[in-house]
């Protein structure tokens, strides 16, 4: 499913959080939304799940301007979105049965999703009783469940420890490869974005605007990101990062202007 | 789970206590009033033991049940109801709230004139007040916890393309169990509240308030306390032995 953004700003009363944004992301494209906490790119993802109107411009799927949310882009959140009065693997088949599936295929369905994600036997569990990242497992199973076209994702490992973390987004890998929806990425880990996406937007403070975009390309990726050094050096620098041990002084001025503005 | 149990013995042990406590005071009043005035505990314990054999006290019992159960399970159903539907309109979510805690305020029992009046002698008007005591605390625990379900609980749904049956059903619901039931032992509380004082200013059939008032009335002291017994064991079997336990079938994902 391609994905447009036309012109699209979006302002909450006074506040201003993005700013004629225009964008195509192409069916099956990975892209990743880089940018400060704060700056409306979990807006943008909103949007296009239809939980959130622009407030000019359009945002269109497959030429058809999103109204309302569907199942076919489906939103994976950061955590505490499973149900914690429904076990594993309720909380997976609800996703189908909320489609009218009935609920005895729902349920077979949710197994076999429960062991491609790797929580076989934890079936009868409820969330609190397993682990964060066995949670956000679940979630991706109830996210794939639905064979979406769109899969947007909300920062959706920001919870997790750093190891935790690359296990999963090696999940994720994995299956985006198989079932090849269109992926949107919203994350503040520049690593994360260059590991998963063929694409990435670097996002300014509000209002958000794109200050850069780099075109990875859908190459074979590891953990080792050794070969995107100088991408990785130029959008954490963009980010207001420090990369250059030589300028300690200015980058500690620049931290201090980013605190106070 | 041992946590669980620990607690049950701890509050078991703290139940035992207190009820001998309350019986070693009125124990020690009985020994100070005139015996017609106060009676003993075993002489209050053995009228109950007549009581329990005799015919008439089972059909009070009933009645008294058949009323409990009318007014504080139509109150259950339509403080839910109510409290979901308020709870997800914004527009007239916070009126609503204001009228319950205007209405709540009033003693249900205060209603009995006009009920006697308007609904004639009978089971309605003690039923009906009865329903008054226990929808306000539910409808206002739901409320309030339907207001503050989760964002995300709810996006989740919408983006999985639930219906609006099936929010409902599936999230809303759930979601609210666990102040609904602390709401509707609140209820409990005061539903059991009206229905004896009802009963015994009422006065129709047999019940538990009326057989209270009666022997009030016939200055027969030991009948009031066997009376009273019953009406405090009676609550505190439906509240701690009934309610908790389908607080812990409902609740049960929060126990494992």
């Amino acid at each position: 499913m391609k994905l447009h953004f036309e012109r699209v700003s979006k302002s909450f009363g006074d506040l201003n959080v993005i700013d004629r944004f225009d964008n195509t992301i192409a069916d099956g494209e990975i892209v990743a939304l880089v940018g400060p906490s704060g700056c409306g790119k979990s807006t943008l993802l909103h949007m296009v799940a239809g939980l959130e109107q622009a407030t000019h411009g359009r945002v269109q799927a497959d030429d058809q301007d999103i109204e309302r949310p569907s199942p076919k882009r489906t939103l994976v959140f950061q955590e505490h979105a499973l149900y914690p009065w429904m076990t594993l693997l309720e909380n997976v088949a609800v996703a189908l049965e909320f489609q009218g599936q009935p609920a005895e295929h729902a349920r077979n369905e949710a197994s076999i999703w429960l062991e491609r994600v790797k929580l076989a036997g934890f079936e009868g569990y409820y969330p609190h009783q397993v682990s964060g990242g066995m949670r956000q497992r679940c979630a991706l199973a109830r996210a794939f469940i639905a064979r979406p076209q769109v899969l947007l994702l909300d920062e959706p490992f920001g919870a997790l420890d750093a190891l935790t973390r690359m296990t999963l987004q090696s999940v994720l890998k994995d299956l985006i490869e198989q079932e090849r929806p269109t992926v949107v990425l919203v994350t503040h880990d520049v690593d994360e974005a260059l590991y998963l996406a063929d694409r990435v937007l670097v996002f300014s403070q509000r209002p958000a605007r794109v200050m850069r975009e780099v075109t990875l390309g859908h190459i074979p990726k590891t953990h080792d990101l050794t070969a995107f050094a100088d991408v990785r050096r130029e959008v954490l620098t963009l980010l207001g990062i420090d990369t250059d041990t030589d300028t300690t002084p200015s980058a500690t001025q620049r931290e201090a202007q980013g605190e106070t503005s | 789970m041992s946590s669980t149990s620990t607690y049950g013995v701890a509050s078991k042990r703290a139940y035992v206590l207190a009820i001998a406590f309350i019986l070693f005071f009125w124990q020690v009043a009985a020994w100070f009033l005139p015996s017609f005035l106060m009676p003993d505990v075993h002489v209050a314990l053995v009228r109950l033991g007549q009581e329990l054999t005799s015919s008439e006290f089972y059909a009070g019992l009933r009645n008294s049940m058949g009323r409990l159960g009318a007014g504080y399970g139509a109150a259950l159903v339509a403080g839910v109801v109510l409290g979901l539907v308020g709870g997800t309109l914004n527009s007239v979510r916070s009126t609503l709230k204001a009228a319950i805690i205007i209405l709540q305020s009033i003693p249900s029992i205060a209603w009995v004139p006009l009920f006697l009046i308007l609904m004639g002698f009978g089971n309605t008007p003690i039923i009906v007040v009865v329903a008054i005591g226990a929808f306000f605390p539910t409808a206002l625990s739901v409320m309030n916890a339907t207001e503050s379900v989760e964002r995300v609980h709810i996006d989740a749904a919408r983006v999985m393309g639930a219906s609006r049956t099936q929010m409902l059903k599936r999230v809303y619901f759930p979601a609210v169990t666990p102040e609904l039931i602390t709401g509707a032992q609140l209820a409990f509380g005061n539903a059991w509240r009206a229905l004896i004082s009802a009963e015994m200013i009422v006065g129709f059939s047999a019940g538990l308030g009326k057989s209270l008032a009666y022997s009030g009335e016939i200055a027969d002291m030991t009948g009031v306390m066997t009376n009273i017994l019953v009406i405090a064991v009676l609550a505190a079997v439906i509240d701690q032995v009934i309610l908790e336990r389908i607080k812990y079938r409902l609740l049960r994902y929060q126990y494992v």
